[in-house]
């Protein structure tokens, strides 16, 4: 696999050869993920082996058409296959999971949807399996808007974009065998956005 | 994780403590200056000891002179500070009481402490940041309690909630001056006191333990080294776009009702 910033990271763990796989919406975010999971000691799990660590992709951008995700059902069927090993399962969702946006609705709705289903999850298969999200923020790469939307930068308090790499670094948190602790979480990384007014009025 | 904090400091209250040690040693192991800061100097000296290149400090956060003397020393010998932790925190075990009942006297300690005492001491840290123009990381230890109250411990929870909302506002201040500011919410955390409360057989809850629990999806209590990892996360260039967050680390207590 190709080589990318990404997979250099700030931090490094050590996934001891587990194997991983992903669910859901290709692209330059996941492709990152799985760049940085084979970097830091993961394999590709075989087709036939349910895998250590399942990464699950919604899709990024509000106006990315139809939500394309897997259904729950898949999710929670992929996830129940890995307890008797044990294993992380990680959603990719957007920041809007925390707080809607009028001008998306509906994407609010089935992020949130999807962030009180991981919660459910993570109680129904825990000890076993830990289940967390990651919540992204406006993230660019070469002026691409790869998650978010234009309007959310207004109340980010952290200047600049989110980059690919901060997604993969929160992503890899998650997987780290020493965050043993971590389960029914949604971590969002979208500098300050959900979180309150990033500016006066 | 590991990660480089080298040419960091790092400044961790309640540090003498079951988990401020760890956390304190957690970020030396990765590179970072640190000061072992506690209200119990001999406590915070024996922690320093076995922490590479740390300093040990007395600080009463309760105490802007204390404080004051605490972060001067502190820029003295390393010259910078980077990374605020504000780990230090009390509860009651004597006044475990309905709020009609709760002892005034009792709810400003705790409150002086877990809050006050967080934002006199976060003020003071941040004088040094802000004038270096490097930007900087806190991490707030503040408790699930603070997400969902429990019963008998008022102030605490009170106090914890405001840590997490404090949090935020710091988040969005500081945020444009380049200061991520974060917490962690740690659930139930298997220290000394907690061993002989929950287990020991003359322990407060002993009787309870085990319903306590079954509340938890992982099944037992945290170990401080788990709260740490999640504090050197935080307190790393990793963490760069996260802002305002409360990192629930609580075996997913908190992620719904275990019914």
């Amino acid at each position: 696999m190709e080589q990318t910033s990404a997979t250099i990271g700030r931090m490094q763990i050590d996934l001891a050869g587990a194997s991983f796989a992903r669910l859901g919406v290709d692209g330059p975010v996941p492709a990152a993920i799985s760049a940085a999971l084979l970097a830091n000691g993961g394999r590709i799990a075989p087709p036939d082996e349910p895998p250590r660590l399942l990464i699950v992709s919604y899709p990024l951008l509000p106006d990315g058409g139809e939500m394309a995700a897997p259904t729950w059902r898949e999710i929670e069927s992929a996830a129940a296959a890995m307890a008797p090993q044990g294993g992380r399962v990680i959603l990719l969702l957007s920041a809007l999971a925390a707080v809607p946006m009028r001008r998306h609705v509906a994407y609010s709705a089935d992020m949130a949807s999807a962030a009180v289903a991981m919660r459910g999850l993570a109680m129904q298969l825990g000890p076993h399996v830990l289940v967390n999200a990651v919540g992204c923020g406006v993230v660019t790469e070469a002026g691409s808007l790869l998650s978010g939307d234009d309007q959310m930068r207004g109340h980010q308090a952290i200047a600049g974009d989110g980059r690919i790499e901060d997604i993969v670094d929160a992503v890899l948190f998650l997987c780290d065998p020493l965050n043993s602790y971590t389960t029914g979480q949604l971590l969002t990384v979208d500098g300050g956005w959900s979180v309150g007014y990033g500016r006066n009025f | 994780m590991r990660t480089d904090l080298g040419g960091k400091v790092a400044f961790v209250t309640g540090a003498a403590g079951a988990i401020g040690s760890v956390i304190a040693r957690r970020l030396a192991e990765n590179g970072a200056a640190v000061v072992v800061a506690d209200i119990n100097l001999k406590g915070a000296e024996t922690v320093a000891g076995g922490v590479a290149g740390a300093m040990a400090c007395e600080v009463d956060i309760r105490n802007e002179q204390s404080i004051a003397a605490a972060v001067a020393r502190t820029v003295e010998r390393f010259g910078r500070l980077d990374i605020l932790v504000n780990n230090a925190g009390v509860n009651t075990l004597a006044h475990r009481v309905d709020i009609d009942a709760f002892p005034p006297a009792e709810w400003d300690r705790i409150t002086g402490i877990d809050l006050d005492g967080l934002f006199l001491m976060s003020r003071h840290a941040l004088a040094p940041m802000l004038a270096a123009g490097r930007g900087g990381r806190i991490v707030n230890i503040a408790s699930v309690v603070g997400l969902a109250a429990m019963r008998l411990q008022s102030p605490f929870v009170a106090a914890k909630a405001g840590i997490i909302h404090l949090t935020r506002s710091m988040a969005l201040e500081l945020g444009p001056k380049g200061i991520a500011a974060n917490a962690i919410a740690p659930g139930s955390v298997m220290t000394e006191l907690t061993k002989q409360l929950f287990y020991g057989a003359d322990g407060k809850f002993a009787g309870k333990t085990e319903a306590f629990m079954r509340h938890i999806p992982l099944g037992r209590p945290a170990r401080p080294e788990e709260i740490a990892e999640a504090t050197l996360f935080l307190s790393s260039s990793a963490a760069r776009f996260i802002n305002g967050q409360t990192l629930a680390v609580d075996g997913g207590w908190t992620a719904g009702y275990m019914m």
